[in-house]
């Protein structure tokens, strides 16, 4: 049986979410998912499909009782930095929280604390628009606030990111329904301003996605992302 | 059961009707609790972990083969419940299904950036628990749906739902699952993409 030539090239973009949900793929495969799931709705449908339809073989795993430990853990973490849900909490109180994080790391705090301080002082620049780049573990990474006028992005990192120096980080853009777009580069360590290009404008509102790739440095070369996704969040209103 | 005397069948009957019932009421009872974690509750992830937690960790520790690991992993999926609580919607998953997955992706993605160094129980080790009896939550939340799957999957040829399973329970990647039947890549890649669309198609029927 010829088993390569049966599956033609339709069936194999078909299939990346139940290959997703079934667990086979690499890891940067995987980031890749994500990153669609966060922005292609219809990708999206088709994980919950799979996970819908696939979830049941889970019941043959046996249930194992975890030590007391565990729960005395999430207790205590949730205590030391999560006072409320921060999808369902909103933005500020993830920022209260962000706040709290940022104070504890030296440098990273003096610089984010001055592009809070920046938002919160300059009233015309009251931001219609925000967003919380979540890295896939629910840990916000970055915060972003659009000013009113839509042209003007500030991107504010929201934890300590360590990695790979040799990497640039690159901001993108994603519409409902659309391609990634490029916003530049943005550093880790600190608040950046970027001026929306004037083609995105429009594009630049509520349910709008925004991700944070790693690329090479200078970023993408493709004008697409090509790295792994680390942070993704949608702008909403306030 | 027409032989059955008619007290006996009354006390069947009774109970027959019982289990639906309590799989609903159940399933109702976490998704509400998930609700109100959604709103900051923690009382009521205490709930959703008392309910569930046993189950999960035996995912986590199925496919990370390591207890330490597993405990760790469980509470990032317990702290992930509690973040994303929000954004679990009803209309498009059970409450069961939701925490599954996101202690297998927890559990898959710490499997990937570990490079993969363990100590892990054979394929076949996939076919023997398919068919362990079913726990009272897996009883109430998702029998229905697994004896659907079952029959679709017995549909499929056996290695091909070898794979699927493995895949699913174990979390091994493309290159594992073919290293580990010494097949080439490629034609692991088909056995599970044939094996899901077979799967698709026997599902919608």
């Amino acid at each position: 049986m010829s088993d390569e030539d049966t599956i033609g090239a339709g069936d194999r973009q078909d299939l990346t979410a139940a290959e997703y949900v079934l667990g086979v793929l690499g890891a940067e495969e995987r980031r890749r998912a994500e990153f669609r799931i966060a922005s292609e709705p219809r990708f999206a449908a088709e994980v919950a499909y799979w996970e819908a339809r696939l979830g049941p073989l889970a019941g043959a795993v046996p249930a194992v009782a975890p030590p007391a430990t565990v729960w005395d853990g999430i207790e205590a973490r949730l205590s030391a930095s999560l006072r409320a849900p921060a999808e369902r909490g909103g933005i500020w109180q993830s920022l209260a929280f962000w706040r709290t994080f940022a104070i504890a790391s030296t440098a990273l705090a003096a610089a984010s604390m001055a592009g809070l301080v920046y938002l919160a002082q300059v009233p015309s620049l009251g931001p219609p628009l925000l967003a919380q780049l979540n890295a896939e573990s629910g840990q916000a990474s970055f915060v972003a606030a659009v000013n009113k006028e839509g042209d003007t992005l500030t991107i504010v990192p929201a934890a300590l990111l360590t990695g790979d120096q040799q990497k640039a980080f690159e901001l993108w853009l994603i519409p409902p329904g659309d391609k990634p777009h490029s916003l530049g580069l943005i550093d880790p360590k600190k608040p950046v301003r970027i001026t929306v290009p004037e083609s995105l404008l429009p594009q630049v509102n509520r349910d709008a996605v925004l991700a944070v790739s790693l690329e090479p440095p200078g970023g993408s070369p493709t004008g697409q992302p090509t790295g792994p996704v680390i942070a993704n969040g949608k702008l909403a209103s306030l | 059961m027409p032989r059955a005397k008619q007290r006996v069948h009354l006390f069947w009957a009774a109970n027959e009707a019982a289990k639906p019932m309590d799989a609903e009421t159940r399933r109702r009872q976490l998704a509400a609790a998930i609700a109100r974690v959604a709103g900051g509750d923690r009382a009521a992830l205490r709930l959703v972990y008392s309910e569930t937690s046993a189950k999960l960790f035996g995912v986590c520790l199925r496919i990370l083969g390591d207890r330490s690991e597993a405990e760790d992993v469980l509470q990032d999926v317990y702290l992930t419940v509690w973040r994303k609580a929000a954004s679990f919607d009803e209309a498009v998953a059970s409450p069961i299904t939701w925490l599954v997955a996101i202690a297998r992706n927890r559990s898959i993605d710490r499997l990937r950036s570990s490079a993969g160094s363990r100590a892990h129980a054979p394929l076949d080790a996939a076919a023997e628990v398919a068919d362990e009896g079913l726990s009272a939550l897996d009883r109430l939340e998702i029998g229905e749906d697994q004896a659907r799957l079952k029959d679709c999957l017995q549909e499929l040829e056996e290695r091909q739902s070898a794979a699927i399973r493995s895949a699913f329970l174990d979390g091994f990647t493309y290159e594992a699952l073919a290293m580990r039947n010494r097949v080439p890549l490629g034609t692991m890649k088909s056995w599970i993409r044939r094996g899901l669309l077979k799967l698709r198609a026997c599902l919608e029927r």
